[in-house]
C-alpha cells in the first residue's frame, strides 16, 4: 500500500500540497480529481518521488520515506511508475523500442523481452504499429504504448497522470478497460481524470483536490451525496 | 588550356596544397569536435563555464577570421619576440574558433534537452548511466550532428584564409600556378571542383541526417 500523510510542497511561495493525506491500496483505483492547479499532478509526482515533496511522510509497502529527507533516497521505481500526461516516449525509438529498453537495462534475456514486449502488444492491440516512431502513431496509440512501457517491468502501482486528456471517449473506454484489468490483477491505481462518469462507477477510493487541500474524500459515492459545497459546485460545472 | 590539362599538369603541387589543406582540416576538426564536445557539455552543466564560454565565444564571433590570423601571425609573434611556422599559427586560430562553434551547438543542445525523457527513464527503473547512454546521449547526437557537419564543412572552407599568412595549402598553391602562367579561369574553377568534390557530400550528408533525424524527434 502507499499511505502518504501530512504531505507538504511550496513554489515561490505558494503551497502546491498543504497537507494531504493519500493512500493507494493494491487492487483498487483512487481517483483523484478537482479543478486544474488543485495540486492533481504535483501530489502523482510527489507520491512517484520524481519531485519529492517539502514536508510530510509516505510509506510504500512498509517502507518509509520522511521528507525532508535526509540523505539519499532509496527511489521506489519501477515498483510505483507513472504513465506521464504527455506521454514522454523517447523520440528516437520506436514503440517496440520504448517498451524492451528498461526491460534491457533491468538485465533480462532477449527471449523473456521478445515475450514481454509481444505479450503487452498483444494485450494493447498494438502488433500494427509497433515498429513504428512515436511521432508516425495517433495520441491513442501513443498513450497505449505509455501504458505498456510502464507495465513491462511488472510494477505493483501505476499512477496515471490524466492520460485520457487526448483521447476521444471511445479510446478512454478502452483504457479504462484495461485499468479494470489491472485492478483485478491485484494493481494499484491512482489515476487522475475528468471522466467523472468513469469515476462514479468504479473507483474504489475519490480524492477531491483544491487550492493543495484534500476538499473531501472517501468512496466514489461521495460524487452522488457530495457533502462540501466546493464539490457540490465542481460537480455541478 | 583546360580544367583537366591544368589537373594533369600540376597535379603534384596541387595534391600537396590539399595535403596541407587536409592536415590543416584534421587538427582543426578532431581539436573542435573534442574539446568544443567536452566544453559544452561542462558548460551546460555549470553555470559559470557557461557565462565564461559564451562570453569568449561572442568576442571570437565579433573578430573577422582574416584579423585573428594576421594579429597571431604578425604583431602577436612580434610582441612575444618569436616566429612560429604559420601552418601552426593558423592551426591554433582556425582550432580556437572551431572549438567555440561545436561548444555552442553542444551547450544549447544539452541545455535545451527535454528533462522529462529522464523523468520517464527514472520512472522505468533505469540508472543515471543507462539513460544517459540510451536515451540523453543519442537523442543529442542525432539533434547536433546536422549542424555539427555543416559547421566543419565551413571550416573546411576557412582554412582558405591561411593562405594569406603563407601556409602553403590548395589555395596558395593555386595562387602560384596562376602566378606562372596566369590562367585564372582554369586554375580557380579546377580549385572549385575539388572543394566542391570534398564540400557537396558533406553538405548532402548533413541535409539528408538533418530531415531524417528531425521527422524521427518530432513531438507529433
Amino acid at each position: 500500500m502507499i499511505d502518504a500523510t501530512g504531505l507538504r510542497r511550496v513554489v515561490e511561495g505558494k503551497a502546491l500540497l498543504d497537507g494531504i493525506d493519500a493512500i493507494v491500496q493494491p487492487g483498487a483505483i483512487t481517483a483523484v480529481i478537482g479543478p486544474s492547479g488543485g495540486g492533481k499532478t504535483t501530489l502523482l509526482r510527489a507520491l512517484s518521488l520524481t519531485h519529492p515533496p517539502d514536508a510530510g511522510r509516505i510509506a510504500i509497502d512498509g517502507v518509509d520515506y520522511l521528507f525532508p529527507a535526509k540523505g539519499e533516497i532509496v527511489p521506489p521505481w519501477p515498483g510505483v511508475t507513472v504513465v506521464f500526461q504527455q506521454f514522454h516516449l523517447w523520440p528516437h525509438l520506436t514503440l517496440r523500442e520504448n517498451i524492451a529498453l528498461p526491460l534491457r537495462c533491468a538485465g533480462l534475456a532477449a527471449g523473456e523481452i521478445a515475450e514481454r514486449v509481444a505479450a503487452l502488444s498483444g494485450r494493447f492491440g498494438m502488433e500494427r504499429f509497433l515498429d513504428r516512431h512515436p511521432n508516425q502513431v495517433s495520441g491513442g496509440q501513443q498513450q497505449r504504448a505509455a501504458l505498456a512501457r510502464a507495465l513491462a517491468l511488472r510494477p505493483r502501482y501505476l499512477l496515471l497522470d490524466e492520460i485520457t486528456s487526448a483521447l476521444d471517449l471511445e479510446q478512454a473506454r478502452i483504457l479504462f478497460d484495461h485499468l479494470l484489468e489491472l485492478r483485478r490483477e491485484g494493481m494499484g491505481l491512482l489515476l487522475i481524470t475528468h471522466f467523472l462518469g468513469f469515476v462514479r462507477e468504479s473507483a474504489d477510493h475519490v480524492l477531491f483536490l483544491d487550492q493543495g487541500r484534500v476538499a473531501e474524500s472517501g468512496a466514489r459515492e461521495i460524487l452522488r451525496e457530495p457533502a462540501t459545497e466546493r464539490l457540490q459546485r465542481f460537480l455541478a460545472a | 588550356m583546360t580544367v583537366f590539362s591544368i589537373f594533369a599538369q600540376y597535379h603534384e603541387g596541387l595534391l600537396a596544397g590539399l595535403r596541407v589543406t587536409l592536415e590543416l582540416c584534421a587538427i582543426i576538426w578532431t581539436a573542435g569536435l573534442v574539446a568544443g564536445t567536452v566544453l559544452g557539455v561542462v558548460a551546460a552543466r555549470w553555470r559559470a563555464i557557461g557565462w565564461a564560454a559564451r562570453i569568449v565565444s561572442f568576442i571570437l564571433g565579433g573578430i573577422p577570421i582574416l584579423v585573428l590570423l594576421f594579429w597571431l601571425h604578425y604583431p602577436f609573434q612580434s610582441l612575444l619576440g618569436v616566429v612560429i611556422d604559420p601552418f601552426y599559427t593558423a592551426s591554433f586560430a582556425l582550432s580556437l574558433i572551431n572549438i567555440f562553434l561545436v561548444c555552442d551547438i553542444v551547450r544549447n543542445a544539452v541545455a535545451d534537452f527535454p528533462r522529462q525523457y529522464l523523468v520517464a527513464a527514472r520512472v522505468c527503473g533505469m540508472s543515471r548511466l543507462h539513460a544517459l547512454r540510451h536515451i540523453e546521449a543519442p537523442i543529442i547526437f542525432r539533434q547536433i550532428l546536422p549542424p555539427l557537419l555543416m559547421a566543419q564543412v565551413t571550416m573546411l572552407q576557412c582554412t582558405l584564409f591561411a593562405s594569406l599568412i603563407s601556409v602553403d595549402e590548395i589555395f596558395r598553391v593555386a595562387q602560384r600556378i596562376n602566378a606562372t602562367i596566369y590562367r585564372p579561369v582554369e586554375i580557380y574553377t579546377a580549385l572549385g571542383l575539388l572543394f566542391l568534390a570534398v564540400c557537396l557530400p558533406l553538405n548532402g550528408l548533413a541535409i539528408w541526417l538533418k530531415a531524417r533525424f528531425t521527422r524521427n524527434l518530432s513531438e507529433l
